[in-house]
């Protein structure tokens, strides 16, 4: 369309959030331009999706320089990775506007805000642009959970606050390190994600830095055991922010890990890739294994999330081209599944009044559109073949077993305690019989069924034909996995080299 | 010579935070303040006599011309404070305690 | 002769079409005024049909073909590929496909005939076409797909449909946790499947995923890895063909329709893991010590659930344990290397256990949703047809010549005594007089002697020819798929074995005549020592047995679920709650609590100094001042 076609992704919700925050804008007002503005970046997203040229390289790029002492540009890129993450979003804000008609202004215009700084933390081409974005993105989160949560959010806001500061001070000491590190190496400052991949980067303040970045992102993904926020902020969330902190922003936690710490920390990523992998899994285990136990469906669905995204960073650490290309088609494919299934939770929280497991059933007989819209979702969410999740997780159990046979066993297992927790709350929820509750509960109305509609069809579609977007995924994976492959027979070779020093280290910190 | 000026200037200061120290009526603290400000003026003018200056005669009437204008506020705030609780016993007012 | 075809795809696309459109009008319909149930009969029959027609053309152009050349391949496009990774939505139909095909589509075909009479009246007859039109082109695509993960597709599809189908009366919890246990249990093994085609690829997968090529790479396999591989891969197909230890499933998925029971649950479906091995014969083949192991948990499979089977007392559970007992025979079969038996097994079996099932339907059908077969009796009267049927049906089951159930099971039989596997032999001999001796206590208790419920017995009644039709056909094919594969001995060519031979790695051993006749002598001697003691002891009067020692703990199947409610269930939703209970709130959260707590002891701490009164605040300011102009002036010094 336009050559600043990113910033216009980035800072048109923004400016329209802001702007209906400082104007007494009404809340009919407030959810129409929520509508149009998504539904703007809905069409600019597909615009560039079609525009996508199938290659690694950073495309509709913008470079202007913003703070140009410190080397700090105003620099944005997207490549086959951040597309779909930004893809994601686009087509599924427009869907929360549509179908929460009567929230507050603020509701709507923090969702705005939200939106615009998920773009810029996915177009950011420089660290600490990154950094700004990504905090940014967070500040609306606090506030929709503590103005707009249920009965206990003040306690989840301070949970999630606590730590997503915490892992945001991290990064940015991190940030800070690796500044300092290219200007002593290269006698100039410089943040651009690209150029930092040259850095030689060694000993324990590496390490250090190494961890202040994962520690971050595993905050956000997250990572047992940085998950124990989620249950809580996820339950208490109002739907809408549920649903962005699921399908999007837990995201690109992973995605900054493969956009920021793969390329630059690629020797310690090589060198702790197990260590990750095991965090991935146990995670996914634990997960899983908790869902079962809850009786509120929201929270059941909370760590459901939780432990898919345990496979989805696993598929990160394996270190080959399936398991990240699964990945990164796997934040697609979960974004619309779970997000989808949160959209649900939170219609039938509203019609109901409740979450509880115990007090629904029968919902299959008084609204078969909602039952069968749901059991897509849910099967896609247990990566049935012909379902989006399917390709992902194959992808991610392949790719695992060539990493390592064990992990690649142990996540194999998710295709099981999936089906465990989902189908038993599927049961008692959608079947067996109906109760002075339920007996009222009404079908999708033709909006919510029309809304809905487009990404059930997009979980079918992705799953019986996702090769035009695996072939946009791929480029992007290959470079990143033919780096990582680089940088781990140099660490090898320098290893030998230097038998003592590092060796040592790496005792320490495994 | 100067020393006594100084020894009173020192003298009505200490007066004056021992009264608002001590002291629990508002006006009293209010009157200590005064005093203390009065203290301050002193010695302003006895350096300035001694440095024959202008400045510091400059500056007493700057302190005073600001403690007339904080006069009047703090009376009205006094005002308030009776209104508020009644009596003017500075322990009745203790929001602040942790 | 041309290989590539476009028409291999529209099979299973057929009956998905359908389910798609059935599925379509139910959802729209069913809170409002329901369709006609004819009109979904008649649309769920389509798709079937037309599919069975293009079956036939796909086997009769294969028969026209070169025997060495006997395939057909769609490739309708790349489904995904990663790397070396290159998946193409594929279908092959070669002999041992077309031969799945045509029987499938057979009695899919049928089994939807007969559920237009078996489901009249129920309220969602347009859901219940709709899955099983669903399942079967799943089943389609299992059966057609030209690479391990197409197959899995079909392979995951037709477990979610035996889900559907187990749960479609969902009001009853009972059948939700059967269907619920049904996917879980098939999981366990899909987690083999998947594990195994991971190993194969990264082993040869490199070179191409689909059958061709893994049949030509399949060489260089290192003997460990190709051990895992088929260990892996038939691990899923104990999970999805009900073998020990992942049997649990099958006799609790008789919670759905009967004609669910019979396509799903005897006859298509849970063959599958046969088909799978048989497939992978090019692998299996060179790995001796699997085979050994895929035949003996098949001949104990098939020894336990006859086990089973001979305390059963409701209808389809007996059904269900000999279904689990033939499976376990067609598993001895394909791991003696004798594919094309156990294949042949499959072929015959489908029609003899559909026949019983659906027989077995019109007696449930005609007692008003009666299974407990110490409530019936004497219906031979009631229901001649059903009973002719039926008895045909048990004939083939417990392996009377000229039964088709004889000439397949025999030849399992033959082959292994032939490859020197004694031991399966015998068990097998055994497993055959029980067969015939649970198979014909259920025909005698149900039809012959007096009627055990007088009132259910006069309102009883035959069933209708929608229904009885499909089981005369299945009839004529259990008296008569036996001849297609007739061994030399009675005369025969073995045509199926022959047929087959193209898409199977194997050898046919070669033993005296004296082996033959041995085995063959058995298994009738087995059938005729099984009938008698049945006759004996059923055929007049016989009231329902008070069970104890052995038999009461056969009654209540050796206690495995149990079992395995004890080991796995519990444990899971213990350590779940513990979680829940324990570790989330009080080990988990504790960095943000001793964050949380740290502040608060800070505060607490510096909240001494904070008294509220302002007197106290002034001395504060005066000390403080105080001291930094001594600071000052010392420093100034």
């Amino acid at each position: 369309m336009f050559e600043h076609v990113l910033s216009v992704m980035i800072f048109l919700p923004i400016v329209a959030g802001l702007i209906l925050l400082l104007t007494p804008a009404g809340k009919g007002l407030a959810r129409l331009t929520g509508l149009v503005i998504s539904f703007a970046s809905l069409i600019l997203g597909l615009d560039i999706f079609f525009k996508f040229k199938e290659q690694a390289a950073l495309q509709f790029v913008e470079n202007v320089p913003w703070i140009p002492s410190f080397g700090i540009n105003y620099h944005l890129g997207l490549d086959g990775i951040s597309l779909f993450v930004l893809l994601a979003g686009a087509v599924l804000m427009p869907m929360v506007y549509l179908l929460f008609t009567t929230k507050e202004k603020g509701y709507y215009a923090n969702l705005l805000i939200v939106q615009g700084a998920m773009a810029g933390a996915l177009c950011a081409a420089d660290m600490v642009l990154f950094y700004i974005f990504w905090e940014i993105m967070l500040l609306p989160i606090f506030f929709m959970l503590g103005m707009y949560g249920g009965e206990k959010r003040i306690k989840a806001t301070l949970k999630i606050t606590i730590y997503t500061i915490a892992g945001s001070l991290l990064m940015l000491a991190s940030i800070v390190y690796v500044g300092v590190t290219y200007h002593s190496q290269f006698g100039e400052w410089n943040f651009a994600i690209s150029q930092m991949s040259q850095l030689q980067l060694a000993g324990p303040v590496a390490v250090l830095a190494f961890f202040g970045f994962m520690i971050a992102f595993a905050i956000k993904i997250p990572l047992f055991p940085f998950h124990t926020w989620l249950p809580d902020a996820y339950t208490e969330a109002p739907t809408a922010t549920t649903f962005v902190l699921s399908a999007i922003m837990a995201k690109i936690g992973v995605y900054a890990v493969i956009r920021f710490v793969v390329p630059v920390f690629d020797g310690e990523f090589a060198r702790f890739a197990l260590l990750l992998a095991y965090s991935g899994v146990i995670g996914m285990m634990y997960c899983g294994i908790t869902a079962i136990a809850q009786k509120d469906v929201k929270r059941m669905l909370a760590f459901s999330s939780a432990s898919h995204m345990g496979v989805i960073a696993l598929g990160v650490f394996c270190l080959n081209v399936q398991a990240l290309t699964g990945s990164i088609y796997q934040i697609v494919a979960h974004a619309t599944s779970t997000g989808v299934l949160f959209l649900f939770v939170g219609i039938l929280e509203d019609k109901m009044k409740t979450r509880k497991i115990e007090d629904l059933g029968g919902i299959a007989y008084k609204a078969p559109v909602f039952a069968f819209f749901f059991a897509i979702a849910m099967l896609a969410s247990v990566g049935l073949p012909g379902t989006s999740g399917f390709i992902g997780e194959f992808l991610i159990i392949l790719g695992a077993i060539k990493f390592n046979v064990l992990i690649g066993v142990l996540a194999g297992t998710t295709l099981i305690i999936g089906v465990c927790y989902m189908l038993w709350m599927f049961q008692r929820v959608f079947y067996e019989t109906t109760n002075e509750r339920t007996e009222g509960f009404t079908d999708l109305s033709i909006t919510e069924g029309l809304t809905f509609l487009p990404v059930i069809v997009l979980i079918v579609i992705m799953g019986l034909y996702p090769q035009p977007f695996l072939s946009k995924i791929e480029p992007a994976a290959q470079q990143h996995i033919a780096a990582l492959t680089k940088a781990d027979t140099i660490q090898i070779a320098q290893s030998t080299h230097a038998q003592p020093a590092e060796g040592h280290t790496v005792e320490k910190k495994n | 010579m100067i020393q006594s000026y100084l020894t009173v200037s020192i003298l009505l200061f200490c007066i004056g935070i021992v009264g608002v120290i001590s002291r629990r009526n508002v006006f009293t603290v209010f009157m200590s303040i005064e005093l203390m400000l009065n203290a301050a003026n002193l010695a302003f003018v006895t350096f300035s006599r001694l440095h024959e200056t202008m400045d510091g005669h400059v500056l007493a009437l700057i302190v005073m011309a600001v403690a007339a204008a904080e006069a009047a506020l703090a009376l009205a705030v006094v005002i308030l404070l009776h209104k508020h609780k009644g009596q003017l016993d500075t322990n009745v007012f203790s929001l602040l305690k942790g | 002769m041309e290989h590539n075809v476009t028409f291999l795809g529209y099979i299973p696309l057929l009956p998905l079409i359908g389910a798609a459109v059935l599925g379509f009008f139910h959802i729209g319909t069913c809170n409002r005024k329901p369709l006609n149930e004819k009109f979904y009969g008649l649309v769920a029959c389509i798709g079937p049909l037309l599919a069975f027609v293009l079956a036939l053309r796909v086997f009769l152009t294969l028969k026209g073909m070169p025997e060495e050349a006997r395939y057909l391949s769609q490739k309708a496009f790349t489904w995904f590929q990663v790397g070396d990774l290159d998946i193409t939505m594929g279908f092959l139909a070669d002999p041992l496909s077309s031969l799945m095909l045509v029987f499938v589509t057979l009695i899919g075909s049928l089994i939807h005939i007969y559920s237009i009479g078996y489901m009249e009246g129920d309220k969602n007859i347009g859901k219940f076409f709709a899955y099983l039109n669903l399942f079967l082109g799943s089943m389609l695509i299992l059966v057609l797909g030209d690479n391990p993960v197409v197959m899995f597709v079909g392979w995951e599809g037709v477990g979610l449909c035996s889900y559907l189908l187990i749960s479609y009366y969902s009001e009853g919890t009972d059948n939700v946790l059967a269907g619920n246990k049904a996917f879980i249990v098939n999981r366990i093994g899909d987690l083999g499947f998947v594990l195994g085609m991971a190993f194969l690829f990264w082993a040869i997968g490199a070179g191409g995923f689909d059958y061709f090529s893994l049949k030509a790479n399949a060489h260089s396999l290192t003997p460990g890895i190709a051990l895992a591989v088929c260990l892996l891969l038939f691990v899923g197909a104990t999970g999805k063909s009900a073998q020990i230890p992942l049997y649990v499933w099958l006799p609790d998925a008789m919670a759905g329709p009967t004609p669910v029971s019979a396509l799903i649950h005897a006859a298509t479906m849970v063959t599958a893991g046969v088909y799978m091995v048989a497939r992978f014969s090019f692998l299996y083949a060179h790995v001796p010590v699997a085979g050994e192991i895929v035949a003996w948990v098949g001949i104990i499979t098939a020894l336990v659930a006859a086990i089973f089977g001979m305390f059963q007392d409701d209808i389809k559970k007996v059904l269900a344990y000999s279904t689990v007992s033939q499976l376990g025979y067609m598993f001895a079969g394909v791991g003696v290397a004798a594919y094309s038996a156990g294949i042949f097994h499959v072929f015959t079996h489908a029609f003899f256990k559909a026949l019983l099932f659906l027989g077995a339907g019109a007696v449930i059908y005609a007692m008003h949703h009666e299974q407990n077969i110490w409530k019936m009796g004497g219906l031979k009267n009631k229901m001649p047809k059903t009973y002719i049927t039926m008895v045909i049906g048990a004939l083939a089951l417990a392996g009377c010549p000229p039964f088709a159930g004889f000439f397949s099971k025999d030849e399992i039989l033959y082959s292994a005594l032939a490859t020197g596997h004694v031991g399966i032999w015998a068990v097998g001999v055994l497993v055959a007089g029980m067969t015939a001796y649970y198979t014909f206590r259920m025909i005698f208790v149900v039809f012959h002697g007096e009627p055990r419920d007088q009132e259910a017995y006069d309102h009883c009644h035959e069933a209708p020819a929608v229904m009885t039709v499909p089981l005369i056909i299945l009839a004529v094919g259990a008296l008569l798929a036996g001849f297609l594969n007739l061994p030399a001995i009675f005369g025969g060519h073995q045509q199926v074995t022959h047929w087959l031979a193209p898409s199977l790695v194997e050898h046919h051993p070669h033993a005296s005549l004296f082996v033959e006749i041995l085995a063959i002598g058995a298994s009738v001697a087995a059938f005729v020592i099984g009938i008698r003691i049945a006759y004996k002891r059923f055929a007049v009067g016989a009231e329902e047995p008070v069970f104890s020692g052995f038999s009461k703990f056969a009654y209540h199947k050796f206690y495995v679920d149990e079992l395995y409610d004890g080991i796995f269930v519990q444990p899971y939703k213990k350590i779940g709650n513990a979680i829940r209970k324990t570790i989330e709130p009080s080990v988990t959260d504790a960095p943000v609590t001793l964050v949380s707590k740290l502040y608060m002891v800070i505060g607490t701490a510096f909240k001494v100094f904070q008294v509220g009164y302002v007197r106290v605040y002034a001395i504060y300011m005066i000390v403080g001042l105080s001291l930094m102009s001594l600071l000052l002036s010392q420093s100034l010094n």
